[in-house]
């Protein structure tokens, strides 16, 4: 038995980012030698300057991405070793995004329920069951039948949260789950993360909600320019960071939230 | 040949003109959706599919129909020397063609987000492709499935040319036995009209009720 539920060993991704003039394509480090464990019940929260890479390694620990060089484990599995069959490592792996994706032609119900009905194979009846289930854990029961075009922005990603949990995965991986949302929607989605987190979880979260990540998170990772650049408990972070950039970038995050 | 005679004539071509134009629509779905999800998915065939487009969009169907029926039907007189058959698989390789571009432009449309989401929940591309992509791209590429449907309508009149009695050959043969050179014309464009609008309005509806829902 491994472990960790997850981890990525020196893990590197560039991409080009296409200008509108040939001398404006660039190539972006987006991950440069990261490497990050990750036990069981664990909550991480990466957090840094925008731009920096952060949810492209996120996207990288799913396979969403496939990582130029390096490895990621997910338990005993290397998911880099080609021949691995990623379908199954990735319904192992709940993944939230920053704006949320919901399938648009299907209800909440039905977002729930495809991986449940389709890639766990589960009869009917039962697959229902646990999608209401689901639904009933992030408090969005009462949107099961609608689309996600008739959902606030709040609901929708909850929704967005159940579908990633309903499958039981190992570990879920959020992509500033609330950064898109109004302020006033924060709230709600941050209660069923706090939830979860209570639930005990495996959950690696990308996010500026400072008070939220005091209150929940095990560890927080200063992650810039496509490195982890610190890396310690929240009372770290807000006392005093070893690096003048993490204490620069504290500082600049604290007074916004304090205006 | 009275009037209302030649009327009864020429709509009696109308079930054959629906069924080539059915037929050949669905021939064009079943091959414009794979070759336009093969273009978007598999880099490396795609240029398969951009020649198979390039030849069915460029040839004139009336080239493609002489050439099916009696350059093909002369080696293979099962199934080529068949009009019917012959004018199902010409419209339908031609509307296959069209119908690979208007899905590309929808699968464009939905977005690649819709796939990722799709696979970070564990499904394997092809069946993210069926169970996601699939009915938003239909739902996206309905005005301009609605146009194709028409455009079948109208292209299946070429199809006088081997001789399938459908409305054109109709109104061709009145005006051949009667000498009447306008009237048989105008009831066949007048039948016309009829069969495309309603199709196209009807989608062109469905569509965009469909797409308030899911909000596209």
């Amino acid at each position: 038995m491994a472990d960790y539920i997850m981890e990525a060993k020196n893990v590197y991704k560039t991409y080009c980012v296409k200008g509108e003039k040939k001398q404006d394509t660039r190539i972006v480090d987006a991950v440069k030698d990261v490497s990050l464990q990750i036990r069981k019940g664990d909550i991480k929260l990466i957090f840094g300057p925008s731009g920096s890479g952060k949810s492209t390694f996120l996207r990288c620990l799913a396979m969403l991405d496939i990582p130029d060089k390096g490895q990621i484990y997910l338990g005993d599995e290397c998911l880099t070793e080609p021949g691995v069959d990623l379908n199954k490592a990735r319904a192992r792996i709940g993944f939230v995004f920053q704006h949320i994706y919901l399938f648009r032609h299907l209800t909440a119900l039905g977002n729930v329920e495809l991986a449940l009905r389709q890639v766990l194979k589960l009869p009917k009846e039962e697959a229902r069951k646990r999608a209401l289930e689901a639904l009933a854990e992030v408090k969005v029961t009462e949107c099961a039948c609608k689309y996600p075009s008739q959902m606030s922005g709040g609901q929708a990603q909850r929704v967005g949260i159940a579908r990633a949990l309903v499958r039981n995965p190992d570990i879920i991986l959020l992509d500033e789950p609330t950064s898109a949302l109004d302020p006033e929607l924060t709230g709600e989605v941050i209660d069923t993360l706090r939830d979860l987190a209570k639930e005990g979880t495996t959950m690696l979260i990308v996010s500026h909600e400072m008070p939220f990540a005091k209150e929940v998170a095990d560890e927080m990772i200063f992650y810039d320019e496509g490195r982890i650049i610190e890396t310690g408990p929240p009372s770290l972070f807000f006392n005093a960071p070893n690096t003048d950039r993490a204490k620069q970038f504290m500082t600049r995050i604290i007074n916004k939230t304090n205006r | 040949m009275a009037v209302e005679q030649q009327l009864i004539f020429i709509l009696e071509g109308v079930p054959l003109t629906l069924s080539i134009s059915i037929i050949s629509f669905l021939i064009g779905i079943t091959i414009g959706l794979p070759l336009a999800f093969l273009r978007a998915y598999e880099k490396d065939i795609s240029f398969v599919v951009d020649w198979y487009e390039k030849i069915f969009r460029g040839v004139p169907e009336i080239v493609l129909l002489l050439l099916f029926f009696f350059g093909l039907g002369a080696f293979f007189p099962f199934p080529f020397y068949n009009a019917f058959f012959v004018s199902c698989l010409v419209l339908g390789l031609r509307s296959g063609a069209n119908q690979s571009q208007i899905f590309r432009g929808a699968i464009h449309g939905v977005g690649d987000e819709q796939m990722i989401a799709g696979q970070s929940i564990g499904l394997p591309k092809w069946r993210a492709v069926w169970h996601i992509m699939v009915p938003q791209v239909f739902t996206f590429s309905t005005p301009g499935l609605g146009s194709e449907y028409a455009l079948l309508i109208k292209d299946s009149a070429y199809v006088y040319v081997i001789g399938l009695l459908e409305i054109m050959t109709r109104a061709n043969q009145i005006r051949i036995n009667t000498t009447d050179m306008v009237t048989p014309f105008v009831f066949a464009a007048i039948v016309y009209i009829i069969l495309t609008f309603p199709i196209a309005f009807w989608l062109d509806r469905w569509g965009n009720r469909r797409k308030k829902k899911i909000g596209l």
